[in-house]
């Protein structure tokens, strides 16, 4: 995802350049060159391809910016709980206690009880403690 | 009264709220700008501009929506159509115009 939003953003940022600089230059042109009719001749109406890129592009460019925006949270609380227990339980099973992503979550609002020293996982921290071990005899 | 007893039965996490909206005014800001630029170089002049800068706001509200809300916005925003639809669009109406005059003016030397 974060890989789709950053192409399309690069994308779109490159059209865009490509479309502005067309309609300078297509400006530029214009300005310099005597028009045939009317003297003043406010200059003349941009071609339809550079009005359709620069529409693609700022589409792209929002796309992408929508899509590498963080992940909005559910605000029912039931929901909302659910997840954040879903995922302490995922990062429990992994190693350990491992602190959230930074700036990914809140956390957990019950934590304080979940990890009272009666609930904590014995096996878990004695195999952490013998990889400790394990890693630190050598240093 | 009714609101009052659906809110205790069915409880709203406000960080998550917050979170929601500062999101959302992230992406208002960005595209604000961006909007500009295009209104800039396409040479719009006064309303034109205006309801440029609302139709591109009215199509990342659909994108948000899609993408990630997943088409269910009763589940990430308390009142859907002042957040998600209303939610910051003068907000970033400065940005667009700022953007909108610079390109102008650098356009149309």
């Amino acid at each position: 995802m974060a890989l789709l939003s950053k192409a399309l953003n690069a994308i779109g940022l490159l059209l865009l350049a490509h479309a502005v600089y067309s309609a300078h230059e297509h400006s530029a042109l214009h300005a310099g060159a005597p028009s045939t009719s009317q003297a003043p001749s406010t200059t003349a109406a941009l071609p339809l391809d550079i009005t359709l890129e620069t529409l693609t592009s700022v589409f792209l460019v929002c796309a992408g910016l929508v899509l590498g925006s963080p992940a909005l949270r559910p605000i029912q609380w039931s929901e909302w709980a659910g997840e954040v227990e879903q995922e302490e339980g995922r990062q429990r099973q992994g190693r350990g206690k491992a602190g959230m992503k930074e700036g990914e979550g809140v956390g957990n609002p019950f934590r304080m009880l979940e990890e009272r020293p009666g609930f904590v996982d014995v096996r878990a921290k004695r195999k952490e403690f013998a990889d400790w071990v394990r890693e630190g005899g050598s240093r | 009264m009714l609101d009052e007893r659906e809110l205790a039965i069915h409880p709203i996490v406000q960080e998550s709220v917050q979170q929601n909206a500062r999101t959302i005014a992230n992406i208002r800001n960005l595209t604000a700008s961006l909007f500009g630029v295009a209104a800039g170089t396409l040479g719009l002049e006064s309303y034109p501009g205006f309801i440029f800068y609302l139709l591109g706001t009215l199509v990342v509200s659909v994108l948000i929506l899609l993408l990630r809300a997943e088409g269910k916005p009763k589940a990430y925003f308390y009142s859907p159509v002042q957040n998600l639809l209303l939610g910051e669009v003068f907000g970033g109406l400065s940005s667009f115009v700022l953007t909108w005059t610079l390109f102008y003016g650098l356009v149309r030397a």
